[in-house]
């Protein structure tokens, strides 16, 4: 990656990586994003991303197609992903433009992210250990 | 005779700053005196000399006041400096009279007697029996010409195809309308000539406000026409979530280009008529698409994308049409209005 600031942070906080996109990204550098933090799903052996976006302005059809590949990509090694923080505008282009987003799990901000992953959402789909699961 | 002179001295002095100029109006006021003297009669001399002392200081007004009008119109190409100025400065001569011959009789005679004799446009219109206003827009046309025809001449080209000179004058003269007519935004992505030529043309109406025009190359461009897009629009006090859809179309097509062409260009300009909106012109020279009907169905997609480019992009915007043709390439135009009828 060139100099200046970072474009996107990738923090470990026990289970969970909790990534944010800090500013605009182009298709390369978003490539690069999803590469990196794959490879730390294995490296840290999270069971959780939680991937803000918070940031961005924009979520085009590539945008979006990255998230799901990430989702998708992350769920194969073993870790459910949630997108947190998308902009109601940009909630409404990525609708309008007519992409599906259903294999997406969201929420609506960081805290909403992580009280998600700690109830064990998606744990019919993901490998999520069944002692995550809230006793009833 | 000699008695007038510091008078006329003074009426100069005191509306001319520069000195030697003063001097210089007062020689050309005693000549024209002079010159007179006998038809005045005696004891007239004094007032005549003062009438044509402020003749001559009004005519070195009307000079100045017609250069600084005038100024704008000079394409000015490069600064020569001091080692090859001469050679420079031979080779302009030749490429200006050889684009003055280029031009037809008319507008050669024209052009010379109101930019060089200096007669006003409404008594050229008198002598032509026609009106100021279409003799100045004659003027403007053959100026028009004339540009093209000096730049071709400096540079020693002949335009390459039928098409460059309509482009390049209609670039020299300004005319959106006439512009879009030859499609001259996709001639100058064609062809490297004009694009060369056309520098200095573009350059003059550069400080047209309310037009963007962003090269796309890499994926950077992308990022890069989507932020210029929605930065022009809103002026425009478009809503943040019409902002949002128009940068998301933009990045759509952007895209398109980079993917499918290699290169090519975002041209984003606001609209005032028919109606307030902001209008997005994509094009490129690549491959073209084989079959746009198709491209438009949703995922129809040639690399491993949602296929959603085109048919999403039209989804955002209000208007959109693409026109390709193989081997030459694609232009995609969309507009969003404003105001909602």
């Amino acid at each position: 990656m060139t100099g200046g600031p970072k474009l996107v942070s990738i923090l470990r906080q026990g289970a969970y990586l909790i990534a944010s996109v800090h500013t605009a990204l182009d298709d390369s550098q978003m490539v690069r994003f999803r590469d990196d933090l794959v490879e730390q799903i294995g490296r840290h052996r999270s069971r959780g991303v939680i991937i803000d976006v918070a940031a961005l302005d924009v979520l085009d059809s590539f945008g979006a197609r990255t998230l799901r590949t990430i989702g998708e990509l992350a769920r194969l090694r073993g870790a459910v992903t949630v997108i947190v923080g998308i902009q109601p505008d940009v909630a409404f282009a990525i609708v309008s433009l007519g992409m599906s987003t259903g294999s997406l799990v969201t929420a609506l901000d960081l805290e909403e992210g992580l009280a998600l992953l700690d109830h064990g959402v998606g744990a019919g789909r993901s490998t999520l250990p069944d002692r995550r699961r809230p006793r009833r | 005779m000699t008695s007038l002179i510091p008078m006329v001295r003074r009426i100069i002095a005191a509306r001319v700053d520069d000195a030697a100029l003063a001097e210089d109006l007062v020689q050309e006021t005693l000549t024209r005196v002079l010159a007179a003297a006998s038809r005045v009669e005696t004891g007239m001399l004094e007032p005549y000399a003062i009438v044509t002392a402020r003749n001559v200081i009004a005519s070195l007004w009307r000079e100045q006041d017609r250069h600084r009008r005038n100024q704008h119109r000079v394409v000015d190409l490069c600064p020569s400096d001091a080692p090859d100025a001469d050679l420079l400065a031979r080779e302009e001569q030749e490429a200006v009279s050889l684009a003055l011959s280029r031009l037809s009789d008319r507008e050669r005679r024209l052009l010379l007697a109101h930019e060089v004799t200096g007669q006003d446009t409404r008594s050229l219109a008198g002598e032509l029996g026609s009106t100021a206003g279409a003799v100045a827009a004659q003027l403007n046309r053959s100026r028009a010409r004339l540009r093209v025809e000096y730049l071709l001449a400096l540079d020693r080209t002949e335009p390459p195809t039928e098409r460059c000179r309509p482009v390049l004058l209609a670039l020299s003269g300004g005319d959106r309308r006439r512009q879009r007519e030859v499609d001259a935004g996709r001639h100058l992505l064609e062809c490297d000539v004009c694009a060369r030529l056309s520098e200095p043309l573009l350059a003059r109406g550069q400080n047209r406000d309310g037009e963007v025009c962003i090269p796309i190359r890499s994926d950077g461009d992308i990022v890069a026409a989507r932020q210029a897009a929605r930065e022009l629009a809103s002026r425009l006090g478009f809503s943040r979530t019409d902002l949002t859809l128009i940068a998301t179309a933009v990045s759509e097509v952007a895209r398109n280009i980079v993917r499918f062409a290699g290169s090519g260009e975002v041209v984003v300009s606001l609209l005032e008529r028919p109606r307030r909106g902001v209008h997005v012109v994509a094009r490129d020279t690549g491959p073209g698409i084989a079959d746009v009907e198709q491209a438009m169905v949703d995922g129809y997609s040639t690399y491993s994308g949602l296929g959603l480019g085109l048919p999403g992009a039209r989804r955002l915007m209000d208007e959109f049409a693409v026109a390709s043709e193989i081997g030459r390439g694609t232009t995609v135009t969309m507009t969003k209005w404003r105001d909602q009828r």
